[in-house]
């Protein structure tokens, strides 16, 4: 077994390569006045702290924030009944409808935001067979829509993986000891699913939270989210029109980054087998 | 005779194609602790969980205290069930695990802590009210799942299989326990298991089943001594199983030798199954047994050893205390009264 563990150096390499390194330089952009056109000694700063005070990115963290929490809800909504449907299915219907579920994951997600953008447009495919007149590019609903049909599985995945794990015998027991079926759910199946829970949150809120190309797309880049934000800065000073711009798109994307591993501590806390993982 | 609490008729349960009982038929004292044993795959459990509530008869009818509970779900029969692998919440504490039917009923905060420390108390888990489930051992949650059941004050106690997990020693005090409990409580006790020994050191009735069907019904000591056929006989301890004829009452011949015997009522020259225990063989000198063999093998058991005496081409099995060398000529003897006689069955 030990000769097989030099087969993952070349992985871990990579990382380290592409991941690791990118994000020293991230801190170090962040934190100094570090010219990436121009190299030249540099000293540390907290000048771009400055940016938090501006109102286009208070504007934009608070979409972040309102949107995906919106979409989590309602992808929670959806979200557990069918999870606990799922898990209650023979083993051989089950295969049938997590099919249906990740088959079209596996579609390109730039591909399924095109197609929202279409459906989403006047005299699309909906209005032919339809007649329904769908105009959401643009509004707050169209993206909350999207992020909807484009997380919808993260949530469910963790929930599922929870619920189909759960001894049945406990909900026999609570039976057993007095409980109807709401007291059965709300005594026993909830709490023990509290880990799918937490995962599917974070799962779904996190990528809502930081996703851009779906906003730029379905929201004609009127609903800036945060991750908007930083592809602009970056942007900016690529296009040669404002230095050390990029210095402050490191400094959102690393924020972004300690919230995520925030989260991710938050699940393995409450899922130490990490079993929610997917 | 007490009055019959629980009464199964003409029960029928199939799962898919698999029909597990076919008008299965008994019923239950109140007061009593009944086992229902046999080997995995008789229904034993299957017939628990209809009694719980946890399954539908196909066909036929469970009687509760005079009423038809068929259409009852589990939570409103006064019957509680001990998992066989505890089904304990790994959410809650001791504490919560067994306040968790009390607390549904709405019952006053102070009775519920009351009933539940007087209930950890007569399981001998004082002090364990605020332990999370997982840090318990397998006796301890074993006894929580006991006290979680008996805290509700049911009629009636199912157990199924609720020693399997632990190892020996714990699993005979918790036998002594459990008996102890169901004679302080009151309350009938339901009991499944496959182990033959639980079954007849707890147990006032033993049904014995086998493939969904009652074999035999009574007292431990019934059913020991008086197993009705082969299977049975085979099923609770060891037994030395001969063919033989019953020649007239109190007369029966096997192994080429008569025998006198305490059974009659067989046709002349019936073919029957006679059962001698191991523990009932004695060893005479072999100038005066009927039975003369060689010590074949012999192994120390403990309180006896086993020994494995030849006697033209057959194994006999044989407790005793007494002491033989391998290759011994010994003759065996047994009393009239050790010698069980049962009608053959009909295959």
């Amino acid at each position: 077994m030990k000769r097989l563990r030099l087969f993952s150096y070349p992985y871990l390499f990579w990382n380290a390569l592409l991941i690791l390194v990118p994000t020293l330089i991230l801190i170090v952009l962040a934190f100094s006045d570090l010219s990436v056109y121009d190299p030249a000694p540099f000293s540390f700063t907290l000048v771009h702290f400055a940016i938090f005070a501006q109102s286009y990115l208070t504007k934009a963290l608070s979409n972040s924030l309102v949107l995906s929490i919106v979409t989590t809800v309602i992808c929670f909504v959806i979200g557990y009944p069918v999870a606990y449907f799922l898990a209650r299915l023979s083993e051989k219907t089950r295969k049938v409808w997590l099919a249906l579920l990740i088959v079209p994951l596996w579609a390109n997600m730039l591909l399924r935001i095109f197609a929202w953008e279409k459906v989403f447009t006047p005299g699309s495919i909906f209005t032919d067979i339809f007649g329904l007149e769908l105009n959401l590019l643009g509004t707050h609903l169209g993206v909350v829509i999207g992020m909807v049909g484009m997380y919808l599985p993260f949530m469910i995945f963790p929930l599922f993986s929870v619920l189909e794990k759960m001894d049945p015998s406990l909900v026999e027991a609570a039976k057993d000891l007095g409980a109807g079926d709401a007291a059965v759910f709300f005594k026993v199946t909830f709490p023990l699913s509290l880990g799918g829970v937490v995962s599917g949150v974070i799962m779904t809120m996190l990528p809502a939270m930081t996703s851009f190309v779906l906003p730029a797309r379905i929201g004609l880049g009127k609903i800036n989210l945060i991750g908007n934000i930083i592809e602009s800065k970056f942007m900016k000073e690529v296009m040669g029109s404002s230095s050390l711009s990029i210095n402050v798109g490191s400094l959102i994307s690393l924020m972004l980054m300690i919230f995520s591993v925030i989260s991710f501590v938050i699940i393995t806390r409450f899922d130490k087998e990490g079993e929610t993982l997917i | 005779m007490s009055k019959k609490l629980i009464e199964l008729r003409h029960i029928t349960k199939r799962f898919g194609d698999l029909t597990v009982l076919d008008d299965f038929n008994f019923y239950i004292n109140e007061n009593e602790f009944i086992t229902l044993l046999g080997p995995s795959g008789c229904g034993k459990t299957t017939c628990l969980r209809l009694i719980g509530g946890f399954e539908t008869p196909d066909a036929g009818e469970i009687v509760f205290d005079g009423k038809v509970i068929n259409d009852l779900e589990p939570n409103q029969r006064l019957i509680n069930t001990c998992f066989q692998k505890y089904a304990l919440f790994p959410h809650l504490d001791v504490f919560d695990n067994v306040a968790f039917g009390l607390k549904l009923k709405k019952i006053a905060k102070e009775e519920i802590t009351a009933r539940v420390k007087a209930t950890l108390k007569l399981v001998k888990l004082e002090g364990f009210e605020k332990r999370s489930i997982t840090t318990l051992s397998g006796g301890q949650q074993q006894r929580v799942a006991i006290a979680r059941a008996i805290v509700n004050r049911p009629k009636v106690l199912l157990l199924d299989e609720p020693l399997g997990a632990l190892d020996l020693k714990l699993r005979q005090e918790m036998q002594y326990e459990l008996k102890e409990m169901q004679k302080t409580l009151g309350i009938t006790f339901v009991y499944v298991t496959h182990d033959q020994e639980e079954a007849l050191t707890m147990s006032d009735t033993i049904v014995i089943m086998n493939e969904g069907e009652i074999l035999q019904i009574g007292t431990p000591e019934d059913i020991y001594n008086e197993p009705k056929n082969r299977f049975v006989a085979n099923f609770i301890g060891e037994s030395n199983i001969f063919d033989g004829i019953m020649h007239e009452d109190y007369t029966v011949e096997f192994c080429g030798k008569k025998f006198a015997c305490v059974d009659k009522g067989f046709a002349e020259n019936e073919p029957v199954d006679v059962v001698i225990r191991p523990e009932d063989f004695d060893f005479a000198p072999p100038s005066k047994a009927k039975i003369v063999g060689v010590v074949d093998s012999l192994t120390f058991k403990g309180v006896h050893y086993e020994i494995n005496v030849l006697v033209s081409g057959r194994e006999y099995t044989i407790h005793t205390t007494k002491y033989r060398e391998i290759g011994d000529r010994v003759g065996l003897a047994v009393d009239p009264q050790n010698i069980h006689v049962m009608k053959k069955e009909h295959r």
